[in-house]
Parts: C-alpha cells; sequence; structure tokens
C-alpha cells in the first residue's frame, strides 16, 4: 500500500501580514482513503490553512504537498490532485447548474463518459435533476452550495478540501453529502472537512485535528483526543470545549 | 442619519473610482479614433447641410433618434446588498436618498436629449414642410423625458415583474406616440392626443401594486448601471474584475456545447457561455446590424467602406473588453487549467468572431463586385485586416501579461 501522504503540511506559518502571522508552525497530514475533520472557533485559522492548500495564500514558512508535489514544482499536477468545496457558494452568474458541472468536468480532464454518468448520478442524489438547466442566479442558496458539492466531486480527484459544506443545505441534502463523502472515502479518496457541526463529523472523520489560535493543539481519532484529554468517553464537542477553554 | 449626506458620499466614491482612468481615457488611441470620428461626422453633416437632398424622411428620422434619448432613462441609487439590513428602517425617509438620484439621472440625459435635438434642428427646418417651434419642440421632449423617468420609477417598484416588462413595453409606445404626433400632426390636434395619451398612461401606472421601495430590484439595477460604467470605461482602458449583466437566451443554450472536450478549451466554453448570455452579445449584435444596414446603403461608395471599417473597429473594441472577463475568478485559480490557455482561448475566441462579422458585415460589397471589383473585394480585405490586426493587439497584450506573471 502506498503510505505517501495525499497532504502533508510541515511547519506552516502564514497569514496576509508577515508581522502578524495566523498560522503558527502548523503540521498534519491527511492519508489516502481519511477523512479528517479541521475543527477550531472562528478566526481559529482553518480557512486561512484550506486557503494556503488551494495556493491562494503563500506560506511565510513551511511547506505543502499534495501527492508529493508542491504547487511551485508542478502546478497542474497539484491542483489537478485536489477540488474545494468554498463555504459561500461562488458560481458563475452566466452559466446554468449542468454548464458549471461541464465546465468543471472538462477543466479537470474527466473523461467525457464518465462527467455524463457522474453528473446523472450527483443530479439524482442531490435531487437537482429539475435544476440542471437553470442559471445559477435563480437558484436558492442551499441550492448553489449543491452546485459547489457536485462540481467538486464530478472532477473525482484524490483530495477533497470542503470548507463548512452543510451551510443551507436541507437535512436530505446533508445526509445524502455525508453518505457520498463515505463512498468516495471507501473508495480511496481523502477529505479534509471543516465545520463547526460537531456531533454530525463526528461519527464520520476518522480524525479530527484542532486548530486554536493558529496552532494545533490536539489531533488523532476520537479515543486518541479522549485519552490524550484523560476525558474518555466524552463526545467531540465536549472534548472540544474542554480544549479550546483549556487553550485560552 | 443624513440619507441625502449617505447618497452624496457614495456618488463621490463612485465618482473617484472613475476619475484615475480619465488620463488614460486621454492618452487612450481609442479616444483619438472617437475624436476623428466626430470631426469626420461634423464634415459630412455640415456639407449634407450645405446641399440637402430631396425626400429625406426627416420626421421618421427625428422619432428615431429622439424616441430612445426621451424614453431611455436610468439613475444611479448606489444602493449596496448590506442596505436591506442597515436602510431598511430608513424605507419611510428613503426619498430623501432617492430625490436627488432622480434628478442628477434626468439632468445628464435632459442634456444628452437637448444636444441631439439641437444637431438635427438645422436638418429638420431645412427639410420639413411645416415645422414646429424649437422652444415647444424641447418643452415638449422635456415633457416626455420626465414621464418616462416616473415611468420607469414606477416600473421598478412592481411587484409584479411580467407586469414591469409590460409596462416598459408601454413606456416606449406612449413616448413613441407622443413624439410622432407631435411631429405629424398639426400642433393643436397633436397636444390634445399627447395631454390624453399622458393623462391615460399616468392614470394606469397608478393601477398595479407596488413597493415601498424595491429594494432588491434596485440593487440589481445598481449592479447593472456600475458594470456598464465599467464596461464603457474598458472600451478605453483595462479595467479589472468587470462583471456584466446576464441575460438567460434559451435559444443560444446549446451554443458551446460541441466544441473539442479538452482541458485547454475548457475556458472557451467559459467564455461562449458568458458571451452568448452576457451583455456584450446585445451590443456586438446591435452594431453589427446597424453597420449592416448603413454599410447596404452606401455600398457602392468609398462612405460605405468607411463605415463598414469603422462599425468593424467598434465591434472589435466591444469584443476586447471579453478579455477582462472573468479576471478575478476564483476557480479559475483553483481548478488545473493549463497555463495560458486563457489569453490563447479569449484572443481565439475574439479572432474568429470579429473575422466572421468583417465577413458578413462586408456582405453588401461583395454583391457589387460585378460592378466595383476592386474597390468592393478592397473593403473586405481591408476588414479582414483589421481583424488581424486586433487579433495581434490582443497576442502582444497577452505575451506582456504572461511576462509580467514570470
Amino acid at each position: 500500500m502506498n503510505n505517501t501522504p495525499v497532504l502533508q503540511i510541515t511547519g506552516l506559518s502564514g497569514g496576509y501580514s508577515l508581522n502578524k502571522p495566523v498560522l503558527h508552525d502548523v503540521g498534519l497530514q491527511v492519508q489516502p482513503g481519511e477523512m479528517v475533520g479541521l475543527i477550531g472557533l472562528n478566526g481559529a485559522g482553518k480557512s486561512t490553512t484550506m486557503k494556503h492548500i488551494l495556493g491562494l495564500m503563500s506560506p511565510h514558512k513551511g511547506d505543502i504537498t499534495v501527492l508529493g508535489k508542491t504547487r511551485a514544482a508542478d502546478p497542474g499536477a497539484y491542483h489537478g490532485a485536489l477540488s474545494f468545496v468554498p463555504e459561500s457558494p461562488l458560481l458563475y452568474e452566466e452559466m446554468t447548474v449542468r454548464e458549471h458541472v461541464e465546465f468543471t468536468a472538462r477543466s479537470y480532464g474527466v473523461e467525457r463518459s464518465d462527467y455524463e454518468s457522474r453528473s446523472l448520478q450527483l443530479a439524482k442524489l442531490f435531487r437537482m435533476e429539475d435544476k440542471m438547466d437553470t442559471l445559477s442566479s435563480h437558484l436558492s442558496k442551499g441550492m448553489k452550495q449543491k452546485v459547489m458539492i457536485m462540481c467538486a466531486f464530478v472532477a473525482r480527484p484524490a483530495l477533497y478540501v470542503i470548507d463548512e459544506p452543510f451551510l443551507g443545505l436541507d437535512p436530505l441534502g446533508i445526509r445524502s453529502l455525508l453518505d457520498f463523502m463515505l463512498e468516495l472515502k471507501n473508495s480511496g479518496a481523502s477529505i479534509l472537512l471543516s465545520s463547526h457541526i460537531l456531533s454530525t463529523i463526528e461519527n464520520y472523520c476518522d480524525r479530527f485535528i484542532v486548530l486554536h489560535q493558529g496552532k494545533v493543539i490536539a489531533e488523532g481519532s476520537l479515543a486518541e483526543i479522549a485519552a490524550a484529554s484523560k476525558r474518555p468517553g466524552q463526545s467531540l464537542e465536549q472534548l472540544f470545549y474542554e480544549l479550546v477553554q483549556g487553550g485560552e | 442619519m443624513d440619507l441625502k449626506e449617505l447618497r452624496r458620499e457614495r456618488h463621490s466614491q463612485a465618482m473617484g473610482k472613475l476619475l484615475p482612468y480619465v488620463g488614460y481615457i486621454i492618452q487612450s488611441g481609442v479616444a483619438m479614433v472617437f475624436l476623428f470620428v466626430i470631426i469626420a461626422f461634423s464634415a459630412w453633416y455640415t456639407s449634407l447641410l450645405r446641399d440637402v437632398p430631396d425626400g429625406i424622411p426627416i420626421r421618421w428620422i427625428m422619432l428615431a433618434l429622439l424616441l430612445p434619448a426621451a424614453t431611455h432613462s436610468g439613475f444611479r441609487t448606489y444602493l449596496q446588498t448590506p442596505d436591506t439590513v442597515f436602510l431598511l428602517p430608513q424605507e419611510h425617509r428613503m426619498r430623501e436618498y432617492f430625490v436627488p438620484a432622480w434628478i442628477r439621472g434626468n439632468l445628464w440625459k435632459i442634456l444628452r436629449l437637448a444636444f441631439i435635438l439641437i444637431t438635427l434642428w438645422p436638418l429638420y427646418i431645412r427639410t420639413e414642410a411645416s415645422p414646429k417651434l424649437l422652444f415647444a419642440t424641447a418643452l415638449l421632449l422635456l415633457a416626455v423625458k420626465l414621464l418616462a423617468s416616473f415611468g420607469l420609477w414606477r416600473e421598478l417598484s412592481l411587484l409584479s415583474r411580467p407586469a414591469s416588462g409590460s409596462y416598459a413595453l408601454l413606456r416606449w409606445a406612449v413616448c413613441g406616440l407622443i413624439i410622432a404626433a407631435w411631429l405629424w400632426q398639426p400642433a393643436g390636434r397633436g397636444l390634445l392626443f399627447i395631454v390624453l395619451l399622458a393623462a391615460a398612461y399616468l392614470v394606469a401606472l397608478h393601477v398595479p401594486a407596488r413597493h415601498a421601495v424595491p429594494w432588491e430590484r434596485l440593487i440589481a439595477t445598481e449592479k447593472n448601471q456600475g458594470a456598464r460604467a465599467l464596461m464603457m470605461l474598458g472600451w478605453f482602458v483595462d479595467v479589472p474584475g468587470r462583471e456584466q449583466r446576464v441575460y438567460a437566451r434559451r435559444y443560444l443554450s446549446k451554443w458551446g456545447g460541441s466544441m473539442p472536450w479538452r482541458r485547454d478549451t475548457a475556458y472557451r466554453y467559459l467564455l461562449t457561455k458568458s458571451f452568448a448570455r452576457g451583455d456584450i452579445f446585445g451590443i456586438v449584435l446591435r452594431i453589427a446590424l446597424l453597420g449592416l444596414l448603413l454599410s447596404w446603403w452606401n455600398r457602392g461608395t468609398y462612405v460605405g467602406t468607411a463605415i463598414y471599417l469603422f462599425f468593424l473597429f467598434i465591434v472589435g473594441v466591444q469584443l476586447l473588453s471579453l478579455r477582462k472577463l472573468h479576471s478575478e475568478s476564483f476557480w479559475l485559480t483553483i481548478y488545473p487549467l493549463p497555463q495560458g490557455t486563457k489569453g490563447q482561448n479569449t484572443t481565439a475566441f475574439v479572432f474568429r468572431t470579429h473575422l466572421i462579422l468583417a465577413v458578413v458585415l462586408g456582405l453588401p460589397f461583395l454583391t457589387t463586385l460585378g460592378e466595383r471589383l476592386l474597390p468592393a473585394a478592397g473593403t473586405v480585405a481591408a476588414g479582414v485586416l483589421l481583424a488581424f490586426l486586433f487579433k495581434g493587439y490582443m497576442s502582444r497584450k497577452e505575451a506582456r501579461l504572461e511576462d509580467d506573471d514570470l
């Protein structure tokens, strides 16, 4: 089995200003077939970490590799190996749902036949069949979020970076998303997921990384974090509360 | 909260964003071309006035030029999405905010209307057998302008979108009938009809239910107005991050679907969709149709050649603005598009479209090949050359951008 992490971050410090870094020496890994929850309070550095992974921000220090490649060395392979679901939908007003999915598939070099079967499957899964030819500006916020998810999933890269995907989704949409993420994970894909709904992700993620004030303060499976905190049997929410309160 | 002051501040901020570009506009080659066109038009118009041909359909010309200027209205409200939260409690006082916007919007458009009227007037009095008085015509057009402007304001407030669309049509029809009645009918009879029609229109505007303040429509309209101002600026200088107004245009929904399924054409797919549903398409289409019509009328003369090249140049300038589309797109940063394909796809798309239009606009000249072989073929060849010149300009710009990125 290939043990190269799909995502490896080592010694990452970065932020919007050189004098005031948001992230301090962050290190994390996501292995193949692993779903990792990135959790933290508002302003803890989750979105900043994701922006660094996506190449939207440059690290002050440290390295980020996806499938062993840095963005500087091979931008095509780097970006082709990951897809992203943002917290707020970002859609082209000029395109319909179908066209967004098709544009993503074309950009990632997905075969046409794969695109057709995947887009059908995703439209059905997220109950968007009757909205496929609707312009994005005519969709509700939840539907726009579903388009973002469909675009990320039609590409089938090695790594999914997903930022607060449940915002605006209806309960059925959340369930469909979680089930589909499990299916992807079981097929070998890796997922880095950020969410505040800890009770939901508790049962789905293999590991958790707790970010607080730009630093990793705990990581591991639920049992490992509970053991390290000497609070076995506690829920993720309780553990998180204790960890960040302790860190204040 | 001083709403008048708030609007004034927002207006100053908007102007402050545009003013830095004024110097570049003056320096730009496009501005020089426009200046040249104005001088050429002035010379042509003066010679036309010296020797006015018989049978000019002056009433139709007056109607065609005065109707859009009198009926087209618009206001810059500078409203923003957060206003639906922060200004909503002031809804009952928003009149204070909107009145200056309405006045300012009308002021500029009245000046535009007056300019068109004064330009047309020498031709009108030379060709019309029983011309109306200038002062009376100006007053009437002012009244039409204010009526149309009020009508537009009411349309924006209507609860029903389809009703709003119908009222827009009604506005154009009423204004058209008023101007036509003034131009074609004796003053007394015309005025009676105009007063009755305007009164009926005003009554009709009060019938449908409407919002106290149509927040969402005003914000969307403001967004479009802002985008249009940037687009006009973009004819002269590079303006980053231009947004455009989107139209559904279902009849064009298949366009782009059959292009090669390759990563290096992915951006072309996005650009095709953006062009098909954006405002640039509509503008290019209107310019091309007008150019085709004028080229057809003048296909046997060198004036026709000048008209053809001028319209092709304007089409090229419009197409160039496609370069600025999606210049700050988030997904183009994230998606693994092959490096340089955005610029290459845009240049190829603009060139292809420009070339097709060069041939289409040149069709009237090609029909005269039998009688004027060299001038007609030369005209179309010059059009094709112009498309290549635009392509060369775009390629150089893209190469410079890539050098800057390295």
